[in-house]
């Protein structure tokens, strides 16, 4: 099962190069740099899907106490914070072609930098505790509240004048983008949302073993 | 505006480089701690293939 969840993220990134290089059409204002978003927007739309699979476990297992859903939380905070460094990088990267400047303290980056340090946190306080029973009720907790920034980082750049332009396709009122990119895009984030997937079963079955060895 | 290809390749360069690390790391880890339980499941060879 895993395997094959892998092969699909390969194709499903194979897909996205084609879709993101061949299929979409160069931007007439950005140029070529716009390819960047093809990788840039998808890796935040998995990295608010994985911290929102930490927000459920985490209830989860403050209802339950079951350690699955500890591990679920673990493995999908690890690669939040993976995607989410991923898209700041990338952001920065097309940032500094764009904008002249590969870091500003708008809205949007300064939410999404204070999301990623405070899931950073939330991996610092699981390694922290020893005793893992406390660590995953700690982390849980974190892991519940920490969820409350994912809003504030998508509705930041309405609620705030800022540099990085407002969402083109999850907006009030549909998409204004052409129906080719909005493709590109889909494929992309399918892709990712395989990778992630695949990363995902994987992590949790290396917990469960670090929880056997432990033992 | 001009293209700046070398933007796109590094967006493009560093994101594969960052997953591949992720995965290596994740197969290495496995390979470790199957390797240090050798009676269970995890470390039957069928296991140890690249993506499994």
């Amino acid at each position: 099962m895993t395997r094959a969840l892998g092969w699909l993220a390969v194709v499903g990134l194979v897909a996205g190069l084609v879709m993101g290089f061949a299929v979409a059409p160069r931007e007439v204002t950005q140029g070529n740099v716009q390819r960047i978003m093809y990788v840039h927007v998808p890796s935040v739309w998995v990295a608010y899907v994985a911290f929102a699979v930490v927000f459920v476990a985490s209830i989860v297992y403050l209802a339950r106490r079951a350690e699955g859903a500890d591990h679920v939380a673990h493995a999908s905070a690890e690669l939040g914070v993976l995607f989410t460094g991923l898209t700041i990088a990338t952001g920065s990267i097309w940032g500094k072609p764009t904008w002249g400047a590969w870091w500003t303290w708008d809205a949007r980056l300064t939410s999404v930098a204070v999301l990623f340090v405070m899931y950073l946190g939330y991996l610092l306080l699981r390694g922290m505790i020893d005793e893992p029973e406390r660590a995953a009720r700690y982390a849980a907790v974190l892991g519940v509240v920490a969820a409350l920034n994912i809003p504030l980082v998508h509705f930041s750049v309405y609620w705030w004048r800022t540099l990085h332009q407002p969402p083109s396709l999850m907006k009030p009122g549909g998409s204004s983008m052409p129906r080719v990119i909005v493709w590109a895009l889909l494929v992309n984030f399918a892709a990712f949302a395989l990778v992630y997937l695949y990363f995902l079963a994987r992590r949790v079955r290396l917990l469960r073993l670090e929880a056997e060895a432990a033992a | 505006m001009p293209d700046n290809w070398g933007f796109v390749l590094a967006a493009y360069g560093l994101a594969a480089l960052v997953l591949f690390a992720y995965w290596r790391r994740l197969i290495r880890r496995e390979k470790e701690l199957s390797a240090s339980m050798p009676g269970h499941p995890m470390s039957a060879p069928a296991s140890r293939t690249p993506l499994e």
